[in-house]
C-alpha cells in the first residue's frame, strides 16, 4: 500500500516539476490517438454503409430460383466488355452472408432462421471502370431469370474511394505522431531521471533493486500516455455526439450511426494503446539513461 | 570477507588503475588504504562495492563472487555493504531522520524496523537531538555522521569509506573516526581510503599502501609512512592530541551511552536471517575458491 503511494506520489511530483514538457508529451499522445480514433470511426461508418460493395463489386443481380443455367448467364455477362469479373453467390452462401450482415438486427435474423430459402442466389459484378456501371445494370435487368438488380449509389461510391485514400494517409500520420509521442514521453522521463540523479545514486548505493528505482519512472510514462489517450477518447466521443446531427444533415445518404459496442471497444483499445505508448517511451529512456543503468 | 585475486583494472581509454592486486580482508578487520591521489585507492573501493568490474582477476565480497555477479544481483549485495564518501551524498530535501531511514525504506524494510533502528543508529552517531534538521542546517562533521548512520543502519557486514574525513578539519575527523571504530568493534569489517596521516598513525590498524596501481606495502598495525622501526616517532603525541583526549561534550556522552546499549542490542530477526543466508553462501564461495 505504502509502495503504491510511493510510486504514485513520485510520478506526480516529477510531472509537476516538468509540467510544460509533460504537457507537450500528453498533447502529442492526444493528437495522435485522436487521429486514430477518427480514422477508426470513419472506417467503421464507411464499412457500415458499403459492406455490400467491398472488393470493388458495384452491381449485384439477384437470381430467380427458377433459373437453371446459371453458369451460362455468368459466362455471358463475363463476355461484356465493361465487365471485369463475375462471382456467383449460391443460396447457402447468401444466407451465411445475410447472417453476418444483419448480426445486430434480430428481426431480420429471425426471418432468416424461419425460412432461409427466401434469400436468393446472386451474381456480383466488378466493372472494368469502377465509376461507370449504369449500362451493366440496365442490361442485367433485361436478362431472363434476374429478379432484381442493385448497384452502388454515388454517395457510397465516393465514400469508398474517400475511405481508401484517407485511411492510408491518416494511419501514416498516426504512426508518425505516435513515434513523436513516444520520443516526447522518453524525453520527460529523461528529465525526471536527471532531476533525481542524486537520489537514484543513493538508492543504488544502499541496495534498492533496479525495479524499485525504475518503476516510478515507468509508471510516470504510462500515466502520461493514459491521460493523453483518455483526453483523445473523450474529445472524440464528445465531438461525435455533439456534431452528429449537423454532419448527418450534410450527408443524408450516409448513415453515420455506429454501435455503442463499437465505441466502447475501440475506446478501450485506444486507452490501452496510450498506456503502451507511455510504457515504451519510458522504457526507451530507462534503457539508455546512464544514471539508471547499473 | 573481502578477497581480491590478481585484480587488474583498465578504464576505457587505456588508463591502468590497478595492476595485479591481491588483497584478503577477514571479518572484523579495520583496513586503511593509503597512497597518493590517482594511486588506485578509489578504484579499489569502487571494485569492493561492485560499482566497477575488474578487467582481470576475481573478487569475492561478503562470500559472493562479485566479479562474476550479474548486474541485477548487485542491489542485494549492496545491502550488506555500507558506503561513506567524502561528499556525504545526503539528500537536501530530507531531514536527518529521513536520510537515514531512506536506506531502510528503499530496501523494503517494514516500518517497525525503521522506527526502532533509525533512532538507535542516530544515537550511536550522537545526532538524536538533530534528527529533524535538514543537512544544510548541520556542520560538515554532523553531515558526515548522518552519512555514516545511513551506511550503518542496515547493519552491513562491510563498511567502505572513501576519504570520509577529506572535507573535515582534524578535530571533526577524530569524531568520525571514533564512530567508525565503534562500528568496527560491533564486528563490521571497515575499509577506509584516506590521505589523513594523523588518523592512520593514531589508530594503528592494518595499512595497505597503493602506488601507481600496485600494492607496495601491507602491514598490520602500520603507520601512514613506511618507517624502518615499528615504533612510532616522537612527534606523534603532538600530532593527534584529540584522539587520546576525548572532549566530554554532550554528544560524546550520548555516544558512549549508545555504544554501551548497542552491545546489548538484540539483533533484529530479518538481519539475523540475512546473516545466516550469508554464512551459507560464504561457505559455498569459499569451497569454490
Amino acid at each position: 500500500m505504502s509502495r503504491l503511494q510511493y510510486v504514485f506520489g513520485e510520478a506526480l511530483r516529477n510531472m509537476g516539476r516538468n509540467a510544460l514538457v509533460v504537457l507537450g508529451a500528453v498533447l502529442a499522445v492526444f493528437v495522435s490517438l485522436f487521429l486514430v480514433f477518427g480514422t477508426l470511426m470513419f472506417g467503421e461508418i464507411a464499412n457500415n454503409n458499403a459492406a455490400q460493395w467491398s472488393d470493388d463489386v458495384r452491381v449485384e443481380a439477384f437470381l430467380s430460383d427458377d433459373l437453371r443455367n446459371v453458369s451460362g448467364l455468368q459466362e455471358q455477362i463475363s463476355g461484356w466488355s465493361d465487365v471485369e469479373e463475375v462471382t456467383f453467390v449460391s443460396k447457402p452462401e447468401a444466407v451465411e452472408n445475410a447472417r453476418v450482415l444483419f448480426a445486430d438486427n434480430e428481426a431480420i435474423l429471425d426471418l432468416i432462421e424461419e425460412d432461409p430459402s427466401f434469400i436468393p442466389a446472386s451474381l456480383r459484378i466488378r466493372p472494368t471502370d469502377l465509376q461507370d456501371y449504369d449500362g451493366i445494370a440496365t442490361r442485367l435487368e433485361a436478362q431472363p431469370g434476374v429478379l432484381r438488380v442493385i448497384s452502388a449509389g454515388d454517395a457510397v461510391n465516393q465514400l469508398i474511394s474517400l475511405r481508401d485514400g484517407l485511411q492510408v494517409f491518416s494511419w501514416a500520420l498516426a504512426v508518425a505522431l505516435g513515434a513523436a509521442a513516444i520520443a516526447l514521453i522518453a524525453n520527460t522521463i529523461h528529465m525526471a531521471v536527471y532531476a533525481r540523479r542524486e537520489e537514484i545514486e543513493i538508492m543504488k548505493l544502499v541496495g534498492a533493486s533496479n525495479w524499485y528505482v525504475r518503476v516510478p519512472f515507468l509508471f510516470e510514462g504510462m500515466l502520461e500516455g493514459l491521460i493523453g489517450a483518455l483526453v483523445a477518447v473523450s474529445v472524440g466521443i464528445a465531438s461525435y455526439r455533439l456534431g452528429f446531427d449537423q454532419i448527418q444533415g450534410l450527408v443524408p445518404l450516409i448513415d453515420l450511426t455506429v454501435s455503442p459496442e463499437f465505441l466502447l471497444q475501440r475506446s478501450i483499445v485506444i486507452v490501452l494503446f496510450g498506456v503502451a505508448v507511455g510504457a515504451v517511451g519510458s522504457a526507451i529512456s530507462l534503457t539508455v539513461h546512464r544514471y539508471i543503468r547499473t | 570477507m573481502i578477497r581480491l585475486e590478481n585484480v587488474t583494472k583498465v578504464y576505457d581509454g587505456g588508463v591502468v588503475a590497478l595492476k595485479d592486486v591481491s588483497i584478503d580482508v577477514t571479518k572484523g578487520e579495520f583496513v586503511f588504504l593509503v597512497g597518493p591521489s590517482g594511486s588506485g585507492k578509489s578504484t579499489l573501493i569502487r571494485l569492493m562495492m561492485r560499482e566497477e568490474r575488474p578487467t582481470n582477476g576475481e573478487i569475492w565480497i561478503a562470500g559472493k563472487h562479485a566479479s562474476k555477479m550479474p548486474n541485477w544481483k548487485v542491489a542485494h549485495l549492496r545491502r550488506s555493504i555500507g558506503t561513506v564518501f567524502q561528499d556525504f551524498k545526503l539528500l537536501p530535501s530530507k531531514t536527518v531522520f529521513e536520510n537515514v531511514s531512506y536506506a531502510l525504506e528503499v530496501t523494503g524494510r517494514p516500518r517497525h524496523i525503521v522506527r526502532t533502528q533509525v533512532p538507535q543508529v542516530l544515537k550511536l552517531v550522537g545526532l538524536s537531538a538533530k534528527s529533524d534538521r535538514y543537512p544544510r542546517q548541520l556542520s560538515g562533521g554532523e553531515q558526515q555522521r548522518v552519512s555514516v548512520a545511513r551506511a550503518f543502519v542496515n547493519r552491513p557486514l562491510i563498511l567502505l569509506a572513501d576519504e570520509p574525513t577529506g572535507n573535515l578539519d582534524p578535530g571533526t575527523s577524530v569524531g568520525i573516526m571514533k564512530i567508525l571504530d565503534r562500528i568496527n568493534r560491533t564486528g563490521t569489517t571497515v575499509v577506509m581510503a584516506t590521505h589523513d596521516h594523523a588518523i592512520v598513525d593514531a589508530m594503528r590498524r592494518r595499512v595497505i599502501q597503493v602506488e601507481r596501481g600496485r600494492i607496495v606495502r601491507d602491514q598490520s598495525r602500520g603507520a601512514y609512512e613506511q618507517r624502518a622501526g615499528a615504533e612510532t616517532p616522537a612527534r606523534k603525541p603532538a600530532d593527534q592530541p584529540a584522539v587520546s583526549e576525548p572532549e566530554p561534550s554532550r554528544a560524546e556522552r550520548e555516544l558512549a551511552q549508545a555504544e554501551a546499549e548497542l552491545a546489548e542490542l538484540p539483533i533484529d530477526e530479518s538481519f539475523a536471517s540475512e546473516e545466516e543466508d550469508f554464512e551459507s553462501e560464504a561457505g559455498g564461495g569459499q569451497a569454490a575458491v
